[in-house]
């Protein structure tokens, strides 16, 4: 019988997960009070950056304390419970760092430090070693070769190196979780934070997955409070594992994934196999198991607050409301590059609109002039409640600053009545992004991202229905 | 099927030959141009009458991949007269032969490519795209992770961007997507039951009417 499912040996439960984000005591080994010491950095970060409320200790030749946390020449010599170790240490050494966490009944460790199977031979060598202890020990492990982990809620981070990762991540607590296969990306998403209405929840940098990957990580992510999965993937290790685990959340999952350009196999006899480009079977695994597949690194961090902002498209036909012809017909162009179509109005919603002062064009798109602020809300009550319009495309220029205003009273509208608005703003920058800061707008940069983020929320509405069906059992 | 395909693992083939790989597509219900093998002259000009006129004419070996390449391929052969010339130039290659394929002369303007892979992270994949001798310079393909639904066969469909070719086209009737859905899950199925095979490549399937219809077939074996 065919192919072997690959699902992981131990599958573990949501409690000993947990202990890699909520640890109530970690131990740092490696850290030291030497020059440019990674885990001391850890410590620092710990201390002064995020008040990790739990115990933490510190493993070094000398037994010394760093930044305050308790020091031991041995592991063996920390009489409490620990619940998680992050290894910053050489590579050589960590295959007997393990055994002793097995010994000492750590469940749960992050191998921080570089010099494994991405280094040859000998690295290879190293981690079959690591993975044969873990596994008699039943250790699971993030990592190697990773940043390490960022719990903004539970005030927990183990990165090196981090400050400017962390501090505005804890400042602003929320409910995106991020999978990280590289920590330059952990940066990117963490700087655009601000300026796009988002709070992290959790952020993890798996490095080479020797052990937890991207399907454990949407599993855990399905069941606590994320709201939405941020991924960047280099590599699928176990696809099928992989496309379980996103049939199971109901939660948006975002990947974006590099490598494209990875040829076929040069040695495939048939058409099919010298086609069968790593990247075009991913897209097909995408659609299968309901992963919104991202263009672009950026869509990381601006797309999320569609989801969380705003409800699902649930269908195709878009209103767009404008201020500007122009935009109007950029916003239709846009759209005709997607699935969504421009709605058509019906006679009565087309009078309704023409008996409103202002309204230039009472056709798709609706076209206004210099108006007051009642007549914004007359229209968007007109066109969200006609039952001709499943969302909103919401172009307009910021003339008077009751804009802002009638905006923040579309985007409740909208929820009220269940059917979102994707907004972008075509002047005043400085003060849109204020309004998005102090008004928690889900304004977008350009009509381009607009138009995306209604597309991905009706892709995620379509994966939600097919995700109904039984697919793997038929 | 299981028959030819353990005979051609003890026979130490890597692949098929082009019979016998349309043989164990056919088995899961892929319709094929019709076609026998011939070991003579006169059985290939036997085949040919009951067939009806044109035929092709193919070296059969699990040697010949490349058959066009190597001189092994005969189209449009209108009388027995044609069919002779034919058999014995092909005979004349010199190659190694099961014998010699004589098949219906399958007319049509539409060509796509179906297909089976092993991805190293996925597994057996289904590809569907357009076909013929361009395929890889158009490089216009879908693929999906085996097992497959009629659903997602639906959608490989709808997703190549010469989609528009199965639809009615210059006087020609829209593809029976039916048919098509129905390969494209057959070959998901077979993909993922049987290990033996690592690969399938069905290029071209040439749509006749609206019906498409197998003309050469690839199964490769897994390495032993």
């Amino acid at each position: 019988m065919g192919v072997s499912q690959a699902v992981s040996v131990n599958q573990f439960d949501a409690v000993d997960m947990d202990k890699f984000f909520n640890p109530s005591s970690v131990v740092i080994i490696g850290a030291s009070n030497a020059k440019f010491n990674l885990g001391a950095m850890i410590c620092k970060t710990l201390r002064d950056s995020v008040n990790y409320p739990g115990k933490v200790y510190v493993v070094n030749r000398s037994g010394e304390d760093v930044h305050g946390a308790k020091g031991f020449k041995a592991l063996k010599d920390i009489q409490d419970e620990v619940d998680l170790a992050v290894i910053i240490t050489p590579a050589s050494v960590i295959p007997g760092l393990i055994r002793q966490c097995g010994e000492q009944g750590i469940r749960n460790i992050i191998i921080e430090s570089a010099g494994f199977s991405e280094k040859g031979e000998e690295g290879k060598k190293l981690q079959n070693e690591i993975d044969e202890t873990a596994c008699f020990y039943q250790i699971r492990i993030i990592g190697p070769n990773c940043l390490g982990i960022v719990d903004v809620h539970r005030r927990f981070c183990c990165m090196y190196g981090s400050e400017k990762i962390v501090l505005p991540l804890i400042q602003q607590p929320g409910s995106v979780s991020y999978i990280l296969q590289s920590g330059g990306m952990a940066e990117m998403v963490a700087e655009r934070l601000t300026e796009n209405m988002m709070g992290v929840n959790k952020m993890v940098c798996i490095g080479n997955k020797s052990d937890v990957d991207e399907a454990d990580l949407i599993d855990y992510f399905s069941m606590d409070n994320t709201e939405v999965i941020g991924i960047y993937l280099e590599n699928v290790k176990h696809g099928r594992k992989l496309m379980t685990s996103v049939k199971q959340t109901s939660k948006p999952v975002l990947v974006y994934k590099s490598g494209k350009s990875e040829a076929g196999s040069a040695a495939a006899m048939s058409h099919t196999a010298g086609m069968a480009q790593n990247d075009a079977v991913f897209d097909g695994a995408c659609k299968q198991a309901g992963m919104i597949r991202l263009q672009s690194p950026e869509e990381l961090h601006s797309l999320p607050k569609m989801f969380t902002k705003m409800p699902l498209l649930s269908g195709n036909r878009i209103a767009i409301f404008t201020t500007s012809g122009a935009f109007g017909s950029i916003g239709a162009d846009l759209l005709a590059n997607t699935d969504l179509v421009m709605a058509e109005f019906s006679k009565e919603t087309k009078s309704k609109l023409r008996q409103i002062p202002g309204v230039f064009n009472a056709n798709n798109p609706v076209d206004i002039g210099p108006a007051p602020p009642e007549i914004y809300l007359e229209i968007y009550n007109i066109l969200i409640t006609s039952g001709e319009v499943d969302g909103l495309l919401h172009i307009v220029g910021i003339w008077q600053d009751f804009v802002k205003d009638v905006m923040n009273a579309l985007v409740n509208f909208c929820r009220r009545q269940n059917k979102p608005a994707a907004l972008y703003a075509y002047n005043s920058m400085s003060k849109l992004m204020s309004a998005r800061l102090e008004r928690e707008l889900p304004l977008f940069n350009t009509a381009e991202e607009a138009v995306r983020a209604l597309e991905v929320s009706y892709q995620q509405y379509k994966y939600l229905c097919q995700k109904e069906e039984p697919l793997w059992k038929k | 099927m299981e028959k030819i395909i353990q005979q051609a693992i003890r026979r130490g083939q890597s692949v098929l030959s082009e019979y016998d790989s349309k043989q164990v597509i056919s088995s899961v219900g892929i319709t094929v141009n019709r076609e026998k093998l011939a070991g003579s002259r006169q059985e290939a000009i036997a085949i040919a009458s009951e067939i009806g006129y044109p035929v092709v004419l193919k070296g059969c070996s699990d040697k010949a991949a490349h058959k066009t390449e190597m001189g092994l391929v005969r189209l449009k052969l209108g009388n027995a007269e044609e069919v002779m010339k034919a058999y014995d130039e092909i005979m004349d290659k010199g190659f190694t032969l099961d014998g010699v394929l004589v098949g219906e002369m399958i007319g049509g303007d539409r060509e796509f490519v179906m297909g089976l892979n092993r991805d190293p992270q996925f597994g057996p994949c289904v590809m569907f795209g357009v076909g013929g001798i361009f395929t890889e310079v158009i490089k216009d393909v879908a693929f999906r992770i085996a097992p497959i639904t009629e659903r997602d066969a639906e959608e490989m469909l709808d997703e190549i961007r010469l989609s528009k070719l199965l639809k009615a086209f210059r006087g020609k009737p829209a593809v029976d997507r039916k048919v098509l859905v129905q390969a494209l899950v057959a070959i998901g199925d077979l993909g993922y039951r049987c290990n033996e095979i690592a690969e399938i490549d069905i290029n071209p399937v040439i749509i006749s009417g609206n019906q498409p219809v197998v003309v050469d077939a690839l199964v490769v074996l897994k390495h032993h």
